[in-house]
């Protein structure tokens, strides 16, 4: 059973991800983005917060800095945060094979999710991999910080600095960031992409984004958090077509201790570029064979059937 | 004794109400610091539209309630007067919304749900909680672009004619309805809407409906969308495929559980 589905899901993934297959794709790694080192990810994330020290950035008429614009993640693939061995036996997959990649995981140095032992068993193309459904391929948002790293992006900043809306091509997904203080959202409203809240610290733009239903996975391998995971992203301008992108992910539930993510969002520039409408659930025939082969949708108790 | 009360009450009245007359004329709407009408917020309207476009009675699950068309009728060809029939027959499957797809454009602007607007010199985008729908209009000054295209929220293109935003909408399916009673329209679909702000917290949303395969000319509804000013209020999520999905699996698991 599992060998079939994983064709499968292969197969479905495939079709699913066509348009996300650029970032994929890690031949394509820059060797320099910003001036700074692609070789690792860490070696790029240690260079950029040097370069956001010094960097100014184009700003908004009221001061801020200036992050409008279509972005693409650059040193990402969405097969696995921790990164895919040369040696790795998927890279020769016949129908979707895999590409070699150094992790996205700057924090802990060796590059690996700390997971309790229970949830290391599940991720890390674990029991989630083998049977459990992506639920990306229900039509769902890929979920944060997925989004970030798959297809085009656009980030609006209304000029009244209320709210930063970032917008992504990827499943019709957009992410509403309001910023500074607004009253607190019960633990029991959750959403998909969860709700966020923003801030500036110095030309860093915070997202703290909490009421998430953990569902989402960060990657084709099925790593995870769960509905008690807050996320802390870091938005910073290190040259004037670069974002440095960070995210901290805290879940007492899975991990042992918080842990860290990088890489760079670069301006897209071919010019009329614009999102286009990626529906996805209109024209979707694949998961009645998926549930057919046995997949199924989420591993434990939903937080919703509790 | 008679005459002299009326005649005072009218001196009070010609009294209040003398030095706000500009202000009732011009009620004041917040604007964007370029000075166009300030649409930004969470909206939603209080009209029984997305149950039927035109004048109908309660029914069960169904609160009555007055037609939003302008005229009362929708100017159907004589074949599509038969297909709205029929689709009025089979609702409760044959609508596109219970399978949990995007409600297509104007249908989406008129769910019980709220939706929120966001602004910059470019663009006016419009989030919605219901399927997490996204309308990226662009005030740019872009055309748009060539077809044939065939989104599901089609494509939007706006510009401001005085404070009045104005979008112009192409490039729709045939798949998508214009409310739960079976009005509907084909991939011909094109859509003029203008947003009036006529206070600070109420838009006029007018849209004309043009659609030569469907209908005999073009047609308008007007409504109303209301601000929601809940202190605490945010644009949640309600998306309905997911949410058959997420019963799906819970129901799976039970069984083999």
């Amino acid at each position: 059973m599992h060998r079939g589905l994983a064709t499968i899901v292969t197969f479905v993934a495939a079709m699913a991800a066509a348009a996300s297959l650029a970032a994929a794709q890690e031949s394509g790694r820059p060797r320099v983005i910003a001036g700074c080192p692609t070789t690792d990810n860490l070696a790029f994330h240690t260079c950029a917060l040097q370069k956001a020290k010094t960097f100014n950035p184009p700003r908004t008429a009221s001061g801020r800095p200036n992050l409008q614009g279509y972005w693409r993640g650059r040193l990402t693939q969405a097969f696995s945060v921790e990164g895919v061995p040369a040696d790795d036996p998927l890279i020769k997959d016949p129908i979707m094979p895999w590409v070699a990649a150094p992790p996205e995981v700057i924090e802990p140095a060796d590059g690996r999710i700390p997971y309790q032992p229970w949830a290391a068993a599940l991720g890390r193309r674990g029991v989630n991999f083998k049977e459990y459904i992506d639920p990306r391929t229900t039509c769902s948002t890929a979920g944060i910080p997925r989004l970030a790293l798959q297809d085009a992006g656009q980030i609006l900043q209304p000029p009244t600095e209320d709210h930063i809306l970032w917008l992504h091509d990827d499943h019709h997904q957009f992410r509403a960031i309001a910023m500074g203080q607004r009253p607190a959202v019960g633990r029991d409203v959750k959403a998909w992409n969860g709700l966020s809240r923003g801030r500036w610290d110095g030309n860093t733009l915070v997202v703290e984004t909490a009421n998430l239903n953990g569902y989402t996975w960060l990657d084709d391998s099925g790593n995870f958090y769960t509905d008690t995971a807050r996320l802390t992203e870091r938005l910073t301008m290190i040259d004037p077509d670069t974002i440095h992108y960070e995210v901290t992910l805290e879940d007492p539930t899975v991990y042992t201790r918080p842990w860290r993510l990088a890489w760079a969002l670069v301006r897209e520039k071919e010019p009329g570029f614009e999102l286009i409408e990626e529906a996805c659930r209109e024209g979707e025939r694949s998961l009645g064979r998926l549930r057919e082969q046995g997949a199924r949708f989420y591993f434990g108790v939903p937080w919703r059937f509790r | 004794m008679r005459h002299g009360f009326s005649s005072s009450i009218l001196v009070a009245a010609l009294l209040i109400s003398a030095p706000r007359a500009g202000i009732a004329q011009a009620p004041a709407i917040p604007r964007m610091p370029d000075g166009r009408p300030n649409l930004q917020g969470i909206w939603q309207v209080l009209n029984t539209a997305a149950w039927d476009l035109q004048d109908h009675s309660a029914r069960l699950g169904v609160p009555a309630g007055q037609g939003v068309v302008d005229g009362t009728e929708i100017p159907y060809q004589p074949w599509a007067v038969k297909r709205k029939q029929e689709n009025f027959a089979a609702r409760a499957t044959a609508d596109p919304e219970t399978k949990g797809y995007l409600p297509g454009v104007p249908r989406i602007m008129y769910t019980p749900f709220p939706f929120q607007i966001f602004q910059t010199p470019t663009h006016v985008a419009m989030t919605f909680e219901y399927a997490q729908g996204v309308r990226i209009i662009y005030t740019n000054g872009t055309p748009h672009p060539e077809g044939p295209i065939e989104w599901w929220l089609g494509d939007s293109r706006g510009r401001w004619d005085g404070d009045t935003l104005v979008v112009d909408v192409v490039h729709f399916t045939d798949q998508t309805w214009l409310d739960r009673a079976g009005n509907f329209h084909s991939e011909a679909l094109h859509l003029v809407e203008r947003y009036t702000m006529t206070g600070p917290d109420h838009i006029t949303y007018e849209v004309t409906v043009e659609d030569p395969k469907v209908f005999t000319r073009p047609w308008k509804m007007t409504m109303l969308l209301y601000r929601r000013k809940e202190p605490n209020v945010r644009l949640l999520e309600y998306v309905p495929g997911l949410l058959m999905e997420e019963e799906q699996g819970e129901l799976e698991r039970r069984k083999t559980n």
